[in-house]
């Protein structure tokens, strides 16, 4: 055996057991939760064990009836009434419930037989004969498979094995092609994992690697052909090409009932339901074995959430006394989101946020991912996700106040007096429309042109933001753009309707380094042409330092220091912000590995009572941890801190004038600072 | 257009291996039709006399020419049964079928995605609960029994349809959709909860998706939302499962021909099976396979319109 394969199993037996068993619990646990599977696959089972014991549970033959009892009511002597021989209707349907269950198990059977090992085969060999036979496989797999079983039955004559033989077969195509996909993968896989396939050791390694990966999805799938064998056998039988007279089966039931469907109608609901139920069982056994397998997949609903209107808290903070009196472009007091929590709980992610926006400035909120900082911004804006609940005792544009507005009142001003520019641009401008068609489309919604006009106004902001032939680029998808380019066209859209706020959330972030420039400058030069008051999320202080008026850093859902760049910057005020301030690259002698902030952001659930940056900072004592701490203003004009020892600390920023932090910044910016 | 051509072009070895497949198994196989015509009384030398007749007894390969240069000419045989031409019964049959399906179609689909569409907006509450249980039954409930149901409820009991029969569209239009409405229903109820499923969990997909959230950080309502920037991405792997449900609607209407009483190519096919009619049979997986690899087609051709990416390359 080569190196590395013996590298690979030589973890402790003890470990990987323990491992096993916390891996099986945790799988026990989730089965638990599960009550639908429970209780579907105890139906089912009774279902199954009732139409075993059939000749025990029944006195009566199910084939021959006494006539006398032709079309009897149901009574304590016939349950469910006699048909119109007198047979016994339960003692039929449960008999019937043998044929369906043999038949299925006969298909699925099949399925299974045929399917694994040649798809494994197939799968293994690859090359032509693969080619060849996928090609037979989508040619088996084209034909409706009723229209298939019945020319075999055809020509093979009527007969139950037959049809469920084809019906087997027919499956066994799909079982086929998920098992050679889950080969073909699991190839690529093991090859890029270095593992060695090839020698004795390695079609072994690679079908038992595969047979793991692909137990869950053919259980689920035999049980989901399991109820279609069902279906398939009951269709066949109904039609007459599949049980033969007198024998009952569900399907034949069902065909005798729609005979004298006019004298007793009730004769077709007993085979009806017991398919009914039957199928609608196994199907929801298979559903809950997907979920089971499957991790958990939350369900989203459209971004909506309108700001909800809250009172001022009691402990309302001055925190922006002493600032010089401007004009505010974006005001919000007291913004919290939270979201609901397994369990029934709801966490905050946002806790009351206060910010300020002044006309014509740009406004950075830094933080590391997990934050809080995209969330506040989109909150704003209505465009927190469903289960998010959004409360704000104050969000006001301009001198309007806006929190509390609905649904319909916020399409007046998102995209129109607010713009938006997201991080990842290809992933944010619809893939199925031109760029022209959207643009134009922003332009229409809020502005009565004609769309000759919205054209016109759109190439002009195309050229304005540097898209070079925008007469040409209007027609072209998104994809066809560049990431720089395409985030061009986003600023555009943003601009559109000649918005006075803009939000940037981390518009560089997913950019080249060269291309993150020109954006910057893109929007540094909006806001000194323009007036355009801008609140950038950004995780880049070295993009702070370049085009920031005022910064506010966030922590853990909480503004934790705010304040004018050039003096946050030069005298940091919170251990977090000097953090962030220090794994910054910078020219300084090469002293081993950037410092950086020890941890990560815990999650929101873990967020402690008193300082929530606490157990990740040098200066924490027991005070910090007693109780939460406010944001208070600092001895500085308009800068203010959540730190309680903000009076003893005295925390290293950069330099001591900005034009040198800014050259020293300009520099390293566009490399991860913080990340 | 070059494309369509050379997808068709590429899918006739497929039409013709099924086909040739389905030939030759018929030929496999034990059952002797000139026994069947004749029944149980006849003596060697009049089976052998048909069997003659009917060129059964030539070598498989030339019964095959025979049967093969027939059908591009148009001709699918006779029934060995009756001696009808196997085009003529074909031809009447086909009407009937095709309205079916196209009737199962469209309630199938415009329930379906209405109701797909429907549960992806309102996902993880009740409503969207109770579309998912629907779905649910929908699938579990056999359309033979279904048509049972409704037979008996609105044409029996309530006698707003009639339970059987087919109304040419030539003679009465109102008659022909009258009569296509309950086969439809039956058809169309799987074919609904299968699309429904498909439609809900690829809008709320796309309803995820960055672009949903920058069609409304733009100030558009929701119905633009919902209706035209997640609909429009949400759309192909809909089309595709629509696909599928084409062939489910073939084998479907089979069923649903027999329990409704309509002259199509379904109760033309059992009819064939139960006597012992290959001729038939086999035009019959013929229009199968050859509407199943038309509706591939089509669907190829939505995939150009509905993504950009496929038509730009």
């Amino acid at each position: 055996m080569s190196e590395s394969a013996s590298d690979v199993p030589r973890l402790p037996a003890a470990d990987v057991a323990a491992k096993g068993s916390v891996r099986s619990s945790r799988f026990l646990g989730r089965l638990l939760r599960q009550r639908s599977l429970l209780i579907w696959g105890t139906v089912v089972g009774i279902i199954a064990l009732s139409a075993v014991l059939a000749p025990l549970l029944s006195p009566f033959d199910p084939d021959t009836g006494v006539l006398a009892d032709s079309f009897a009511p149901p009574s304590t002597e016939h349950w469910l009434g006699a048909d119109r021989y007198g047979r016994d209707v339960l003692t039929r349907v449960l008999y019937g419930g043998q044929v369906a269950l043999l038949a299925a198990v006969q298909a699925v059977a099949i399925a299974l037989g045929i399917g694994v090992p040649a798809g494994l085969a197939i799968g293994y060999a690859g090359g032509w004969l693969d080619r060849i036979l996928m090609r037979l496989v989508d040619g088996v797999m084209s034909v409706p498979f009723l229209v298939l079983a019945i020319a075999v039955i055809a020509a093979l004559g009527p007969g139950l094995h037959n049809a469920m033989a084809v019906v087997g077969i027919v499956y066994a195509m799909s079982v086929l092609r998920l098992v050679r996909g889950e080969v073909l993968s699991a190839k690529e896989e093991l090859y890029v994992d270095g593992l060695k396939v090839s020698g004795a050791g390695g079609p072994r390694i690679l079908f038992r690697h595969i047979l793991n990966n692909i137990a869950p999805p053919i259980i689920v799938q035999a049980t989901l052909m399991f109820a279609t064998a069902i279906v398939a056998e009951a269709t066949l039988s109904y039609l007459g090409l599949g049980v033969t007279q007198p024998t009952a089966s569900w399907g034949s039931m069902l065909s005798e009932a729609q005979a004298t469907i006019r004298q007793n109608f009730f004769l077709a609901v007993p085979p009806g339901i017991a398919i009914f139920i039957t199928v609608l069982g196994i199907n929801q056994v298979g559903e809950g074995l997907r979920d089971l397998f499957s991790r958990e997949i939350t369900v989203g609903r459209l971004g909506l959430n309108v700001v909800r209107k809250t009172r001022p808290t009691a402990s309302e903070r001055e925190i922006f006394a002493g600032e010089p009196d401007q004009p505010s472009a974006l005001e919000v007091r007291d913004l919290s989101v939270s979201f609901p929590q397994a369990g029934g709980q709801r966490v905050q992610v946002v806790q009351n946020v206060d910010l300020r926006l002044r006309r014509g400035e740009l406004l950075c909120l830094v933080g590391e991912s997990g934050s809080g900082k995209s969330v506040t911004a989109m909150s704003m804006l209505g465009l927190v996700s469903h289960p998010g609940v959004v409360t704000a005792s104050s969000v006001r544009l301009g001198d309007e106040e806006i929190s509390g507005l609905d649904f319909k009142a916020m399409r007046s001003i998102r995209g129109n007096r607010i713009g938006v520019v997201f991080q990842d641009p290809l992933a944010s401008l619809n893939p199925t429309f031109t760029v022209g068609n959207q643009m134009c489309e922003a332009i229409m919604e809020h502005r009565d042109v004609p769309r000759r006009e919205a054209r016109r106004l759109t190439i002009d902001l195309f050229e304005r933001v540097g898209i070079p032939n925008p007469e040409l680029r209007l027609d072209d998808y998104p994809f066809q753009f560049s990431g720089g380019m395409a985030q061009r066209v986003m600023i555009a859209m943003a601009l559109s309707c000649d918005p006075e706020v803009l939000v940037a959330d981390e518009p560089t972030t997913a950019l080249d380094v060269t291309v993150q420039k020109q954006i910057l400058d893109l929007l540094v030069g909006l806001r000194d042409e323009r007036g355009l008051s801008i609140l950038l999320i950004t995780h880049d202080l070295g993009v702070v330092a370049e085009v920031g008026d005022t910064v506010a850093t966030m922590y853990a859902g909480q503004i934790v220091e705010s304040g004018p760049v050039a003096e946050v910057f030069a005298q940091p005020r919170h251990p977090y912000t000097q953090g962030l301030l220090d794994s910054i690259p910078r020219n300084v002698a090469p002293a081993g590995a950037l410092p950086s902030i020890r941890g990560t952001v815990p999650q929101p659930i873990d967020w402690p009572v008193g300082c929530r940056f606490a157990d990740r900072c040098d200066f924490a004592t027991d005070a910090c941890r007693r109780s939460p701490v406010p944001l208070a203003p600092t001895v500085d004009p308009g800068h203010s801190t959540r730190c309680v020892r903000v009076d003893e600390l005295r925390l290293t920023g950069i330099g001591d004038e900005q034009s040198q932090v800014v050259a020293v910044l300009s520099r390293a910016s566009g490399r991860d600072g913080v990340a | 257009m070059r494309n369509v051509v050379i997808r068709l072009l590429t899918m006739i070895p497929l039409v013709l291996l099924v086909v040739s497949g389905t030939f030759f198994l018929s030929l496999a196989s034990n059952v002797d039709p000139a026994e069947i015509i004749l029944g149980g009384n006849a003596t060697q030398e009049q089976i052998d006399a048909l069997r003659q007749q009917l060129g059964l007894d030539r070598p498989a390969l030339e019964q095959y020419w025979t049967w093969l240069s027939g059908l591009l000419q148009g001709d699918l045989g006779t029934s060995l049964y009756t001696g009808a031409s196997v085009t003529d019964l074909f031809l009447a049959a086909l009407p009937v079928t095709l309205s079916l399906t196209a009737g199962g179609l469209v309630v199938g689909v415009v329930l379906g995605v209405g109701a797909g569409l429907f549960a992806s907006v309102v996902a993880g509450t009740r409503l969207d609960r109770g579309v998912i249980l629907l779905s649910t039954m929908g699938q579990a409930a056999p359309s033979f029994f279904v048509g049972m149901l409704i037979i008996y409820f609105l044409a029996l009991q309530l006698g707003w349809f009639p339970a059987t029969g087919y109304v040419s569209p030539a003679d009465s239009f109102g008659g022909w959709l009258h009569s296509l409405a309950l086969p439809s229903i039956a058809l169309g109820v799987g074919v609904a909860a299968a699309l429904s499923r498909q439609a809900r969990s690829s809008m709320i997909t796309a309803l995820q998706q960055d672009y949903t959230r920058t069609a409304l950080s733009k100030g558009h309502s929701r119905r633009r939302v919902v209706l035209k920037h997640a609909g429009r991405n949400a759309a192909s792997p809909v089309v595709t499962s629509i696909s599928f449900q084409v062939a489910q609607l073939l084998g479907g209407a089979i069923v649903v021909e027999r329990l409704f009483a309509l002259p199509g190519l379904g109760s033309l096919t059992i009819d064939a099976v139960l006597r012992y009619d290959p001729n038939i049979i086999q035009a019959v997986v013929l229009f199968a396979v050859v509407v199943i690899v038309l509706v591939n087609l089509l669907v190829d051709v939505s995939y150009v319109w509905l993504n950009p990416k496929v038509r730009t390359t």
